[in-house]
């Protein structure tokens, strides 16, 4: 299996730790990676403030760069989700259909080709799962609460099953965070109060630990957790799943 | 003002808006109980969905039906293109009968046409009998949300105007007495009405009917007890069948406040001796966000509000803040038809969730709409330009991994090397008002890659 | 053109391609239809009595409205003759009025309630308190049955419980512009 490490631009820049932990796991787990150097962005950024066709050349550099692997895994539910749904503004070559298709989230991937339940991690604290909304009602990584009572997903699966692991229990279990991209600027005061929360939830239900699928949601919720010194620990899913410390 | 202006004046007051969202939040949890209880709930919002696809794909076709049978039932039809018809056609009516008082049952077309401030210039007097409207009525305000008119205002806001306007004792905040109060005054004004007002949840093209619902029973007592009856609806209201009744009425009380029925489902097909039935058909834009391929199946919207109480935004940020007659997100991408410039703020009042689009009984892709909209603004000219620029520029540096490896080592150093006053200052950069900016890393991940592999 | 002219031509040139229209299926039935009923009327505000003859009302009318006056029915003594050219002053003063419903919906707490049984069409929300009688046996499943079994006529509503608002801080209160109470009044089935 030819794979392709896709870290997201954000990722690349501020959380390297993240891209190392998604590499390094997926090493673990036996799967040759390949990392190209031609990566950027999937081009949400633009996309999402209305100027979807100034993505394009991003797209076309992505396809181009991505093609003829088996699949393009990513640590962020979002900017695969991004890649699957809204690439169909550019011709869609054989190239482009393929690129979309195989573009994976890493979780996804490791659940759903790995077809891994378990990883032999010990991860003694109380975790707050925050659900991103591109990879629940996006991806259809989980089963959206508007849906059904029962909390489900393939994230919270993988969770469950690490060894010492207390799972916070959440009032509202898939609030959007409130990042949304450029609307984390453009709507400061929504997106802030929604964060705080979001946090708020977490701290009243005792996490100690904040994960999730999403960096960018988790980066957002970091700022605050950070704003606010609070004692939470913000980690992103494949930092656990690699049994990197807190 | 633009959306995010409002909101940010709305969140100065953080109590408030913490009780706002969770006041809203116990209505999306009432829907959610009610949701689940019904183990074919999914099927019905796809039942109901292509109800409303096959009634606009054919929306001539079942109109003119309709008007056929309500003809036969001795019911008048009115066509009005726009709101100013509208208003004069209710007008007509209410002068040929020398109606000179009004009362009115929630109808969010009357507010969109602002028929009450046109039949004041009239000398008719206009009674909201929605509880919630009558509070916002006496307040002089505009609805905040289209199901709970009143939601942005608490106990202690409505017994101030109560004591005001229906002379409750002063402090009297008990939401039981309060509406006690209303019940009496209103009760005078039901009495006294020379025509009756209505809005229509469903037309039904195979009967000629149309179909009331409210929890008061405001709108069968004002039109049982008036000489005429006017009920004004926006085209998008028809049926086809009495039957599909059954779908939409499981449906639309379980998503809006999370009943298992309205109180009163009333069917209005003809009007009794002696009393005259009016219905006023209005477009009002309505066919040019019919010719809209990516838009027009925000016409199966029925208006009942799931998308504002779960949107996280609507929840913080207030319906006033979206000042559009229809607020939250459906509002979001119903205005943009009318007045793409006027109301271009919208589409970004969303961090495109996807709560509202999985919550909509006629499974509107609301989110999906949001973000084409985003792209009709990006492409017009109600952007400013530098951000027309800017993400040019973006666009050029993320096409290509050198420009990209070179600016992200650039800003990095920049925040790393730039004093905290100056990377946090609030009034440069949003983000910072309640976050911290990540903690800038030695190297970038491509960078350690090299190094490391 | 007329606006309705305009109208119909702009929605032909605009419509979308022709969509097909669902047949709705049989969705299935509640297992305990007469408790869910019961059930869903009590939720809703609404009490329920079960009575074995109408001819047992009185004690109960007695009982629950014993200092009402005005109490109007078109199927058990009245006190008072309401038509539908009666004066609303007179509709005003109404006290309980006791109407035949048609048909009770389990999963809501819904009764039909069609304008032949209304002896005036503002009575059953004019009136201070409303008692609906139905047969036990009109009792069905969900909307759907309901709707197959009732015709538009020239009008007719389903009620759900007394009136009722929640516009005050989403307080809920009994008792709005309508009905302050709705007893639903179950008839056994004759043996």
């Amino acid at each position: 299996m030819k794979i392709a490490l896709f870290v997201p631009c954000y990722v690349d820049q501020f959380y390297p730790n993240v891209g190392i932990a998604t590499l390094q796991l997926l090493e673990k787990l036996g799967v040759e990676v390949d990392f190209p150097m031609e990566q950027t962005c999937c081009g949400q950024p633009m996309a999402n403030t209305g100027f979807e066709k100034d993505s394009i050349p991003v797209y076309n550099h992505f396809v181009k760069t991505f093609t003829g692997y088996d699949y393009i895994v990513t640590p962020s539910g979002s900017c695969a989700y991004h890649v699957k749904k809204h690439y169909n503004i550019i011709e869609q070559t054989t190239a482009v259909k393929e690129v979309r298709s195989k573009t994976i989230e890493l979780v996804s991937f490791i659940t759903d080709v790995l077809k891994v339940k378990e990883l032999p991690v010990t991860f003694p604290y109380k975790v707050g799962l925050h659900v991103s909304c591109h990879g629940q009602r996006g991806l259809k990584n989980a089963t959206a609460s508007e849906i059904t009572p029962d909390h489900d997903g393939l994230v919270l699966s993988l969770l469950k099953n690490i060894k010492g692991i207390d799972l916070t229990v959440l009032n509202r279990n898939d609030e959007c965070c409130g990042f949304g991209g450029s609307f984390c600027v453009s709507e400061e005061a929504v997106s802030a109060k929604m964060g705080i929360d979001r946090v708020n939830d977490h701290v009243k239900n005792g996490t100690q630990v904040l994960t999730g699928a999403d960096m960018s949601c988790l980066m957002h919720l970091e700022g605050i957790v950070r704003r606010e010194k609070l004692a939470m620990k913000v980690m992103h899913i494949a930092e656990i799943l690699n049994g990197n410390k807190v | 003002m633009s959306h995010s202006k409002k909101a940010s004046i709305f969140n100065k007051d953080i109590e408030r808006t913490t009780w706002h969202d969770e006041t809203l939040w116990f209505v999306r949890q009432k829907r959610d109980k009610m949701a689940y209880v019904i183990p074919e709930f999914q099927q019905l919002r796809d039942l109901a969905s292509q109800i409303k696809e096959h009634t606009l794909s054919q929306l001539d076709e079942y109109l003119l039906e309709f008007e056929r049978n309500a003809l036969k039932n001795g019911v008048h039809v009115h066509w009005a293109a726009d709101a100013k018809e509208h208003n004069e056609i209710v007008l007509k009516i209410l002068k040929k009968h020398k109606a000179k008082k009004i009362v009115k049952s929630k109808s969010m077309l009357t507010e969109e046409c602002h028929l009450n401030p046109f039949l004041q210039q009239h000398a008719i007097k206009v009674v909201d009998t929605d509880l919630g409207e009558r509070i916002i009525q006496l307040r002089d305000e505009a609805p905040s949300h289209i199901v709970l008119p009143a939601i942005h205002l608490k106990k202690e806001d409505v017994g101030e105007t109560f004591h005001q306007h229906l002379n409750t004792p002063k402090g009297e905040k008990d939401p039981q007495r309060l509406t006690e109060a209303a019940r009496q005054h209103l009760r005078e004004k039901f009495v006294q009405a020379d025509a009756a007002l209505t809005g229509v949840n469903f037309a039904i093209a195979e009967t000629g009917s149309v179909v009331v619902c409210t929890n008061e029973g405001n709108a069968d007592l004002g039109v049982n007890l008036a000489k005429v009856h006017i009920a004004c609806m926006g085209f998008e209201k028809i049926i086809p069948r009495f039957n599909d009744l059954s779908v939409f009425t499981r449906l639309l009380a379980r998503s809006a406040t999370g009943q298992p029925i309205t109180t009163y489902t009333s069917h209005f097909t003809k009007p009794r001796p002696g009393a005259e039935m009016h219905v006023v058909i209005v477009d009002n834009g309505r066919t040019q966000q019919l010719g809209r391929e990516d838009f027009y199946n925000s016409l199966k919207c029925i208006r009942c509000g799931a998308c504002m109480n779960t949107c996280p935004v609507y929840r913080r940020s207030g319906g006033h803040s979206y000042n559009f007659t229809v607020p939250g997100p459906i509002g979001s991408i119903l205005s943009p038809n009318l007045d793409l410039k006027k109301h271009s703020s919208l589409p970004f009042a969303s961090t495109l969730c996807g709560s509202c689009t999985e919550v909509c009984p006629v499974k509107i892709d609301i989110h999906v709409q949001l973000y084409k909209w985003r792209q009709q603004i990006g492409e017009s000219n109600a952007l400013p330009m530098s951000k027309k620029l800017s993400m040019k520029v973006m666009s050029k540096v993320l096409a290509s991994s050198k420009l990209f490896s070179f600016s992200g080592k650039m800003g990095r150093t920049m925040i790393k090397w730039l004093p905290y006053s100056m990377t946090h200052n609030k009034s440069v950069n949003p983000w910072a008002k309640a976050r911290e900016l990540p903690e800038v890393p030695e190297h970038s991940f491509r960078e350690w890659y090299k190094q490391n592999k | 053109m007329s606006a309705k002219e305009k109208i119909i031509s702009a929605i032909k040139q605009n419509k979308p391609g022709a969509k097909e229209l669902p047949v709705i299926p049989v969705f299935n039935a509640e297992e305990n239809t007469i408790e869910t009923f019961k059930q869903s009327v009590k939720t809703i505000g609404g009490e329920v009595i079960e009575l074995a003859s109408l001819a047992e009302i009185d004690v109960w009318l007695e009982k629950k409205f014993s200092t009402a006056e005005n109490i109007v029915s078109a199927i058990v003594s009245s006190s008072v003759t309401i038509s539908e050219s009666s004066s609303t002053e007179l509709l005003e003063k109404t006290d309980v009025a006791i109407l035949q419903g048609e048909w009770g919906v389990a999963e809501n707490g819904a009764i039909w309630l069609p304008e032949q049984n209304m002896l005036n069409r503002a009575l059953p929300f004019i009136t201070q308190h409303l008692m609906l009688v139905l047969n036990i046996e009109n009792i069905v499943t969900n909307m759907h049955v309901a709707y197959e079994n009732i015709s538009s006529g020239a009008y007719g509503v389903f009620i759900a419980g007394p009136s009722k608002t929640a516009d005050i801080e989403q307080s809920l209160v009994i008792g709005a512009h309508g009905a302050r109470s709705l007893t639903v009044v179950l008839l056994k089935r004759a043996c």
